[in-house]
Order: structure tokens, then C-alpha cells, then sequence
């Protein structure tokens, strides 16, 4: 029974929060110097708030509010999610070291200027812009919603859920549109350990509430027995040839091993996305990524996955009313402080990942597409004024959208990750693959995102609502539309690479390549070790996110309708990915350190200085330009009333 | 403010944050189900985040900053006005009296303990000692 004294302690503690937060915001804010350093914290965060922060944001609400709920649904049937925290540490291990060196060198503070100066391409800073917009508004936008149902519900509906997110939209607004990058950083570093402690918590609550880890297994066993139950711990094969959710039924059910490869490939996008650039871009140095990786990401990011939130998921799974929602109501009447604080920290990891969205988006709007094509002679001050006025406007359209428009907001947060993923094609360009050409690269991205709208459900409706019918639906072949994605964007950007000029690249793209390739050339050891790690990188993926799963549904016993014989305690398909979270940590730590991928590397880096060029007066030009994109995005509005009038259901 | 005072008072608001709220949920937590055992645990998640803020602080080099000190001196006035309220009151149960006797003990000693390895014994008192004008030219 929920009476008032319970309902005291949630706002006690969100005034905890929220006074915790004006305190670093004004930290920031002084540091900062006002505007001087708010994009990137004058590239000053520390290694380890750069880790914290990342693994945070990486490991967002998403995992909780999502995976836990996906787990409470649908069992293990799809385990890949279970090595979340190795895969999100991959694209780290391979790309933040090399990025972080041309991003110093070339003095870049973001993804986009990244693609500016290394491709000179346009349309790869829009993506990238655009990808941010995507994560703040749509990804972030949907893990707030869930939060403001939560509050909505452990309020006793005295709290509606537009109050909730117009709260959390202010709060986030508060302290990214003040503090900016450092107050991210600095505040990320406190709501990072709140989400991590919450997870932990919520765990030891639900494996209480089920009498502990030997009972919680002996349900899932009994689980087991039901009809369609032995579906709940198992992989269903490696492909299935369905034409997608929403276009055809798959016998069984439709996660199938390589849904759990895809679906690794979207988790990956995220450390390609650019945000996680931003943070990497604004660190002090290069020393702290491998140990962020190894330790941080995939040790602990990844055993909070495949232990906590896989056992709160469990928990949901035998008894609905220890879903994530029922448990938080449980500890509402029963020990409303440690709901409150439990609560708080699922509000932390959530409103991390917005606050870095709103400002990467931020930044992108103003510095990466007004500026430098509408208003060139915008002053700092005004960029970072404008910025916020942004970020506040980005807000609120989020919290608009969850409370108008939810369906919308859900497919657009589908979309964040897979379109993300494209962005691997120019990381890898930068970093290792030096005949990625320019051509390639956009090209690449281009058809990348192509495949990725034709297999999600935004794009399948908005072909549909101008009349377009496409024969297959979300996700055909059980594959994620982040690998329909890449698909298309391998291809495109081989055959382009293959056919375009590979020394055709601007003066600063040359000096990255040339720096990088003279400060981190691998150590005769690390050469020797390559066909190794090519070897056991492989093998792991195959292994555990990879079709090789179908191991997993019996190397620790079997699954029948008497439940089968689980030789270790638990699923066999759970004790799989337990085994190769911990072998990915290893993997991890071989790439990170023996095979120099992210070992730390102390050196002095002067800036490279461009031949000096004749800056012209703009005002006319980039005003004639404004003046197009108004007229065209009329047009184009006008021909979409059109076309959707004509044809469109 | 410097990036390595930056740096500790993250960590100190992190340690804080996550071990000195589980203590005092789990003190409450105690509390309301009569459980010495939980009571124990909560004081024990206090004790150890005063370890971790220690640690912290012998790692930067530095000591509790004036605010620190007042927040806690402030924070252990208040439980130890909470405590003899609700003795007067009659309505503790003798694991409340328990847990509040065994938490203001620890806080104590540890204070006390605390001060002797930082300052040494004598230096300890001083910490409290005005020095008059009188005392410091005497030169006895």
C-alpha cells in the first residue's frame, strides 16, 4: 500500500539530484569561462571521466528500461544482446586511439568536422548531424518516455507523464545548455555511477525476490516445461527466410543467431555514432582508452549486462510482477528510499545519453551546417548562444514527441543505431583503411542508410504513405536493418574505392594520414600477433554474437518438455554467454594492449597548421543560400502533399 | 578550481552518491524492519565511504575542505538531535536504540582515530585547542 510518506522520498531525492547537478553545472560553467571551451571542455576531460562517461552513455537506459524488458518477453532467445558490452568496446578498441590522434593534431572537436577535414564532405557532416539529431530526439526521447510512465505510475498517477518530461527535459536543458561538454563530463561521471549502482541494486532486489539464484533458475526450469516454453532458452537456427515483422509470421519464434549478429552490429554503432566521437575528442589524452575498453566497458559494462540485467530480465520472465515496473512498485510501498535512489540512477544513465545527444546535436545544427554555410561571421559567443537556444528547442520537440507522438518517436529511435553503424565505413577510412577514397566513403554512407530505412519501419511507412507498398517488412531474414545497412554500404564503397583516385585527398586528410601512419605504426610484436588476433577476433564473433550461438543452445545441457538436464544451473544458452562475456574481456584486453589498438601513448602534439588562404566576404553568397534551402524545403513539402494526396493511403 | 581538485570532488561526490545512500537506505531499511543485522550493514556502507573519501583524499594530498567538515559535523548534529528526540519520545525499540548507540560509537571512534593518525595524539587535541597570544610567546 503506497501512502504519502512513501510518495516523500522520490522528490526528496530528485531535489538531491537536481541540487547536485546546479553545483557541477556552475563548476562547468566557471571553468568554461562561459563560452570559451563549452563544445569541447578545452579537450581537458580526464581519461577516466571519458570512460566512465562513455561506458555510461553506452550503456544508457537502454539496457534496463529495453533489454531487460526484451529479456522479461522473450527469454534468451536472443543472447547477443547478453555481449552487449564486449561489442560496444570493439569499434572503441579499433577506432577511438587513431581518432583521438587526428583529431588532436588537426585540433577537431567533433565527428563532422572529422569528416570535414579528412573527406571534405558535405554530405558525411549532415549524416553525421543528422545522426546526432536522431539520438537525442528519438533514442534518448524514448528511454525518457519510459521513464516518465515510470514516474507517472510510482507517483500514483499524481504525476502525469508530459509533467515528467517536461521536468526531465528542463533538468537536462539546465545543465547541457549551461555547462556544455564539461558539464557533461563532470556530471556524467556522478549520474555514471548512480546507473551502474542502479542496475546492480535492482538486481540484488530481483534475485531476493526470488529466492535467490539457485530458485531463480528452478523457475526459469518449470518455465521450460510449458508449452512453447523450451523457445525461451534457445536460438532459432541461424536464419529464417520470413519477409520481415509486420509482412509474415515465422513458425516458433523469429530471433534467430543472426538477428543476435545484426543486432550486435546496431550496438556497435553507437561507438562510431557522434557522440561517443565527442567525448573521445574532448579527452586530455590518448592514455585512458584501452583501460576504459577493457576494464571499464567491456568488464564492467558487460558483466552488468549479462549478470544484472539478465537476472532483472529473469525475474520479469517467471513472476510479470517482478518486471522492472512491478519491482520498482514493489519498493515503492515497501522501501520507498531505496526506490527513490534505484529509480534515480535509471534517471541518470537515461538523461546522460540525452544531455550528450542535445549538445553533439546542438553543435551540429549551429557549427556544422548554420555557420559554416548560412552565417560565417556568426562571433563564438553568439555560436554558443545560438547553440543553446537549440538544445532547447531540440528538447522540447522531444518532449512533445513522446507525449503527441509516441508510434513516430519509436521509429525514429530505431533508427539511430543502424544508421550510426554506416558511420563505420569513413571511421575505418581515417583510421586503417587508407583506400577508403572520399568518393567511396559518402557514397558508401549513402546506400548505408538507404538499406537501413527500407528495413526499418520508418521507411517502409513513409514509402507507404506515398503509395509505395515494398513486398518485405522489418527486419527480413530475421536481420537486423543495421547489417541490411552495411550490406549495401560494403559494396557501394568497394566498387567506388575500386574505380576512384586513391591519392585524391585535401592537404589536412594527407597530414592525418601521414602523422598517423608515422606516430602509430605497430611494434614488431603486435605484427607478429596480427593473423592471431584476426583468428580469435573472428572466432569470437562467430562464437558468441555469430551463428556459432546454435552451440550455445546445448554445450551446458539440454531443453525438453520436462525441462530438460541444465548440467551448470542454469540455461544453457545463459551459461554460453557467461563464458563468452569473459572470454571478451580477454579478447578485448589482447587487442587493447598486446596488440597496441588503444595501449596508451604519451606524446606531444603540435598543431598542424594550413596554408594560409584568403577568408572573402560570404554574407551574399551564404544568403543566397539560405534563401535556396528555404524555397527547396517549400518545394519539397509541397511535392510530398502532392504525391502522398495522389497515392498515399 | 584546479582539474585535480576537480578530479577528487568527483570522486568524492561518486563515493558519496553510491555508498553513503545505500548506508542510509539501509539504516532506514533497518530501522522499519527492526533488523539489527540491516541496521549493521547501513553503518557499515557509512564507515566505508568515510574510507573511500579518506583514501580519495590521501591520494590528492589534500583533507577534508572546510565545507566537507561542516556538512558532517552539521549531518552527525542532526542524527545525534534525532537520536535523543526519539529516546525522550519512548517511541524506540531497543534495536533502533541499538543501531543508533553502535553507529554514533563507530562515527566517534573512527573520528577520533581518524585525527590520531593524521595528527598524532597531541596534535589531535590542538585541532581544538585555541592557541592564545600568551601561550604561543611563553615559550613553555
Amino acid at each position: 500500500m503506497i501512502n504519502a510518506g512513501n510518495l516523500v522520498w522520490l522528490p526528496l531525492y530528485a531535489l538531491f539530484y537536481v541540487a547536485v547537478m546546479l553545483f557541477w553545472t556552475r563548476v562547468a560553467a566557471r571553468e568554461n569561462g562561459n563560452h570559451e571551451t563549452y563544445f569541447s571542455a578545452g579537450h581537458s576531460l580526464s581519461p577516466w571521466i571519458s570512460a566512465l562517461t562513455l561506458a555510461a552513455a553506452s550503456l544508457s537506459g537502454w539496457f534496463l528500461l529495453g533489454g531487460s524488458a526484451e529479456i522479461a518477453a522473450r527469454g534468451f532467445a536472443q543472447p547477443g544482446v547478453l555481449q552487449a558490452g564486449i561489442v560496444l568496446a570493439l569499434p572503441g578498441v579499433l577506432f577511438f586511439k587513431r581518432m583521438w590522434f587526428v583529431g588532436q593534431r588537426l585540433r577537431l572537436s567533433s565527428q563532422a568536422e572529422l569528416f570535414r577535414s579528412y573527406f571534405d564532405s558535405k554530405f558525411l557532416v549532415v549524416v553525421s548531424v543528422v545522426v546526432a539529431v536522431v539520438f537525442a530526439v528519438g533514442f534518448a526521447g524514448l528511454q525518457l518516455r519510459a521513464l516518465s510512465e515510470l514516474i507517472w505510475m510510482l507517483s500514483g498517477g499524481m504525476i502525469s507523464p508530459l509533467v515528467a518530461s517536461f521536468f526531465l527535459g528542463v533538468v537536462l536543458f539546465a545543465y547541457v545548455g549551461i555547462g556544455g561538454m564539461r558539464a557533461i563530463g563532470y556530471f556524467g561521471v556522478i549520474q555514471s555511477v548512480l546507473a551502474f549502482t542502479a542496475i546492480v541494486g535492482l538486481a540484488g532486489f530481483a534475485l531476493m525476490s526470488s529466492g535467490g539464484f539457485a530458485a531463480l533458475n528452478a523457475g526459469l526450469q518449470t518455465l521450460a516445461q510449458s508449452p512453447d516454453g523450451g523457445g525461451l532458452f534457445q536460438v532459432a537456427g541461424v536464419i529464417r527466410f520470413s519477409a520481415g515483422l509486420g509482412r509474415d509470421v515465422v513458425m516458433g519464434h523469429a530471433e534467430t543467431a543472426l538477428t543476435s549478429l545484426s543486432v550486435a552490429m546496431a550496438f556497435m554503432g553507437f561507438q562510431a555514432s557522434p557522440l561517443a566521437a565527442k567525448i573521445v575528442l574532448s579527452t586530455r589524452n590518448a592514455n585512458g582508452f584501452a583501460a576504459g575498453q577493457t576494464w571499464v566497458m567491456a568488464g564492467i559494462v558487460g558483466g552488468i549486462i549479462a549478470f544484472g540485467m539478465a537476472i532483472i530480465g529473469t525475474a520479469g520472465l517467471i513472476n510479470p510482477q517482478l518486471s522492472l515496473g512491478g519491482m520498482l512498485a514493489q519498493l515503492q510501498a515497501a522501501s520507498p528510499w531505496f526506490m527513490a535512489w534505484l529509480f534515480l540512477g535509471a534517471v541518470a544513465g537515461v538523461q546522460l545519453l540525452a544531455g550528450l545527444g542535445l549538445l553533439t546535436a546542438g553543435e551540429g545544427l549551429v557549427r556544422h551546417i548554420y555557420k559554416p554555410y548560412f552565417h560565417s561571421s556568426l562571433s563564438r559567443v553568439a555560436t554558443v548562444n545560438l547553440t543553446r537556444i537549440v538544445i532547447a528547442l531540440l528538447a522540447l520537440v522531444s518532449v512533445l514527441m513522446q507525449s503527441l507522438t509516441p508510434v513516430t518517436l519509436s521509429a525514429l529511435g530505431a533508427l539511430a543505431l543502424p544508421l550510426a553503424f554506416q558511420l563505420w565505413t569513413p571511421l575505418l577510412g581515417i583510421t586503417w583503411l587508407r583506400w577508403i577514397t572520399p568518393a567511396a566513403a559518402t557514397v558508401g554512407v549513402g546506400f548505408g542508410i538507404a538499406g537501413v530505412l527500407l528495413t526499418e519501419t520508418m521507411g517502409y511507412e513513409v514509402l507507404s504513405f506515398l503509395g509505395l507498398e515494398l513486398p518485405w517488412g522489418r527486419w527480413p531474414w530475421t536481420i537486423h536493418s543495421a547489417a541490411w545497412g552495411m550490406a549495401a554500404n560494403i559494396a557501394a564503397f568497394l566498387i567506388i574505392s575500386a574505380i576512384t583516385n586513391r591519392n585524391a585527398f585535401g592537404a589536412e586528410a594527407q597530414e592525418a594520414r601521414r602523422f598517423v601512419q608515422s606516430t602509430l605504426r605497430m611494434g614488431p610484436r603486435a605484427r607478429v600477433l596480427g593473423a592471431a588476433a584476426w583468428s580469435v577476433a573472428l572466432a569470437w564473433i562467430f562464437l558468441a554474437v555469430g551463428p556459432g550461438l546454435v552451440f550455445g543452445n546445448f554445450a551446458f545441457g539440454t531443453v525438453d518438455a520436462s525441462g530438460g538436464a541444465w548440467s551448470v544451473g542454469m540455461p544453457s544458452i545463459w551459461a554460453w554467454a557467461l563464458l563468452f562475456w569473459a572470454l571478451g574481456v580477454g579478447l578485448i584486453w589482447f587487442l587493447s594492449y598486446k596488440m597496441e589498438m588503444a595501449s596508451p601513448y604519451l606524446m606531444d602534439i603540435p598543431a598542424y597548421e594550413p596554408p594560409r588562404t584568403l577568408h572573402h566576404d560570404q554574407t551574399r553568397v551564404e544568403g543566397e543560400r539560405l534563401r535556396k534551402l528555404v524555397v527547396t524545403g517549400a518545394l519539397a513539402f509541397i511535392l510530398v502533399v502532392l504525391v502522398a494526396f495522389s497515392f498515399g493511403s | 578550481m584546479s582539474t585535480l581538485n576537480t578530479e577528487r570532488d568527483l570522486l568524492v561526490f561518486s563515493i558519496w552518491a553510491v555508498l553513503g545512500f545505500a548506508g542510509l537506505a539501509f539504516l532506514l531499511e533497518g530501522f522499519t524492519r527492526d533488523s539489527y543485522f540491516v541496521c549493521l550493514l547501513g553503518t557499515a556502507l557509512i564507515v566505508a565511504a568515510f574510507v573511500a573519501h579518506i583514501i580519495v583524499n590521501f591520494l590528492f594530498q589534500q583533507g577534508f575542505r572546510p565545507g566537507e567538515t561542516v556538512l558532517g559535523i552539521g549531518a552527525f548534529g542532526v542524527l545525534t538531535f534525532t537520536f535523543i528526540a526519539g529516546v525522550l519520545s519512548g517511541s524506540m525499540s531497543m534495536v533502533d536504540y541499538y543501531s543508533g548507540l553502535t553507529l554514533f560509537s563507530i562515527l566517534i571512534v573512527g573520528f577520533i582515530a581518524y585525527l590520531s593518525t593524521r595528527h598524532g595524539l597531541r596534535g589531535a587535541f590542538s585541532r581544538f585547542h585555541v592557541k592564545t597570544a600568551v601561550s604561543e610567546d611563553s615559550g613553555r
